[in-house]
């Protein structure tokens, strides 16, 4: 199984490792800084894996692109997960027009170096 | 928050002044800000030496930048600080001055706003992200822009008005980065950056600087200043970003509760207002504002515009300066010169771009964080 880009972020399942406060708040990722709704912090913060479900809020194709690293075109989405943090980031490209509102779920790409990356998807 | 503004000592508007902003070229940035310093003095008739105190509004020049440009003023001694608050940079200056002026500390303050294009440097939080990287300020708003235009059933080219009308009123602006108007068809056959969203549509960051000099009654007459050119600062407010539920964006709800706070500081409604000079960077930016500062229900900020409402000579001129889009936006700079703009408005010394009648004026500017700044100004 390829290494993960960012395996401080998600696991090999494509589920995402977000954190949840004693006062119920919900977050990604996991931290420890302190809790944005309440402010507490370190042992008041757990991990929690979020399921990597969401609704999309929206998407869009970006043109053009500073960091040539990142080639344009590709595609954003914004989703509310089911848990309740919302994230941006990218869409499995090429990304078919996506109503607001599609079920999303994240999933696993190749990228460079022999690794994989997250993106989301509409949920099949 | 025990006091408002309007609870201190009066502060007044007393001299405004520019720097044209313009594309990233070889002029020192102390060139810049001094020339509109000494405009704004002229403007109020003052010598240096009666300024107390100034804030330096900068957001991409690096540390310490405000004495060896305010030294070839003379160095007076007064005290300086620098402001940087991002996009709200300058507005954040002029309320500090505003508060220093009303708390009674100076009798005469300056806030000059001064930049030059360079890159953006945020030390990282110690948390990663997915893929921030990837998502540029257009494509956060772009993103904004197809989910306003999905929720309200509004076209593209209909958000793009909003590009059109700046770039008319930044025409008439000699100030202004962009002084060309342009046609829908234009705006909407440019480049596009991300989703619908063209290089028309988006601020052309520059540089340039603008400041504005408030004063207090004792130092109005002290000084023997113009008081029929004076302008009221009737609010000030200042909020940052909470946590909202999903879906519920910072862009629109932060603009809604600091415009209340403001027009509840400044006893007046959304309907009273003249001049609205906002935070336009992205055409989508001018609905979601105008509409959560109360000129309209939400998802009704098209109609406005297509009627006419928001041109100079309309309900309420929205961006007369031209705006972000084409007046342009040298961070620093771009919050006191929206000042600038509502003082010629409210002083009927704006010229071709005069609305006539202006008697109050808003200006809203946020920043990445985000923060959020409203100021209200009146004609004494």
């Amino acid at each position: 199984m390829d290494a993960l880009l960012k395996p401080s972020l998600y696991t090999p399942a494509a589920t995402l490792l977000g954190g949840r406060c004693a006062c119920g708040h919900v977050f990604y990722p996991m931290q420890t800084h302190g809790c944005e709704v309440c402010g507490r912090h370190g042992g008041d913060l757990q991990p929690m894996t979020l399921s990597g479900r969401g609704t999309l809020l929206s998407s869009t194709v970006v043109h053009l692109h500073a960091d040539k690293a990142r080639p344009a075109p590709f595609s954003i989405g914004k989703i509310a997960l089911e848990e309740g943090p919302v994230v941006r980031t990218l869409l499995v490209d090429p990304a078919p027009s996506i109503a607001p509102g599609t079920a999303m779920k994240a999933t696993l790409v190749p990228v460079e170096d022999g690794k994989r990356d997250l993106r989301f998807a509409p949920e099949r | 928050m025990a006091r408002t503004l309007k609870d201190l000592r009066p502060v007044y508007i007393v001299g405004i002044g520019w720097h044209p902003y313009q594309n990233p070229g070889p002029t020192p940035y102390v060139t810049l800000g001094v020339t509109a310093i000494r405009a704004a003095l002229a403007d109020a008739a003052i010598e240096w030496p009666a300024v107390e105190s100034a804030y330096v509004a900068t957001a991409l020049l690096g540390m310490a930048v405000g004495r060896p440009m305010l030294r070839h003023l003379g160095a007076t001694g007064l005290p300086i600080a620098h402001i940087e608050n991002a996009s709200a940079s300058g507005s954040t200056a002029f309320r500090q001055a505003c508060i220093e002026v009303a708390s009674g500390i100076s009798d005469v303050a300056l806030a000059v706003g001064v930049d030059k294009r360079n890159p953006v440097r945020r030390e990282s939080t110690g948390i990663d992200a997915l893929a921030e990287d990837a998502i540029a300020q257009f494509t956060h708003f772009s993103l904004l822009t197809n989910e306003y235009a999905h929720r309200h059933g509004v076209s593209f080219e209909d958000i793009a008005r909003v590009a059109v009308k700046n770039h008319r009123n930044g025409a008439k602006n000699r100030n202004a980065q962009r002084q060309k108007e342009r046609t829908l068809d234009e705006v909407l056959g440019g480049k596009r950056v991300a989703g619908s969203l063209t290089a028309l549509q988006c601020t052309p960051v520059g540089e340039g600087a603008a400041a504005a000099i408030v004063a207090s009654e004792d130092g109005i007459r002290r000084l023997g200043l113009d008081a029929s050119r004076a302008i009221r600062v009737a609010g000030s407010t200042a909020r940052s970003e909470r946590v909202y539920p999903a879906g519920q964006g910072f862009d629109a709800v932060l603009t809604k509760e600091t415009a209340g706070l403001a027009l509840q500081e400044a006893q007046i409604s959304a309907r009273d207002l003249d001049i609205i000079e906002l935070h336009d960077a992205f055409t989508v930016e001018e609905l979601h504002y105008i509409e959560n500062i109360g000129l309209c229900p939400e998802g009704q900020g098209v109609h406005l515009l297509k009627e006419g409402a928001l041109e100079i000579g309309g309900r309420c001129a929205v961006n007369p300066s031209g705006g972000l889009i084409a007046m342009g936006h040298p961070i620093g700079p771009t919050g006191v010169g929206q000042i600038g703009e509502i003082v010629l408005q409210l002083r009927g010394e704006a010229g071709a771009r005069q609305h006539r009648g202006a008697r109050t004026g808003l200006a809203h500017m946020v920043g990445v964080g985000a923060v959020c700044y409203i100021h209200l100004l009146q004609k004494a």
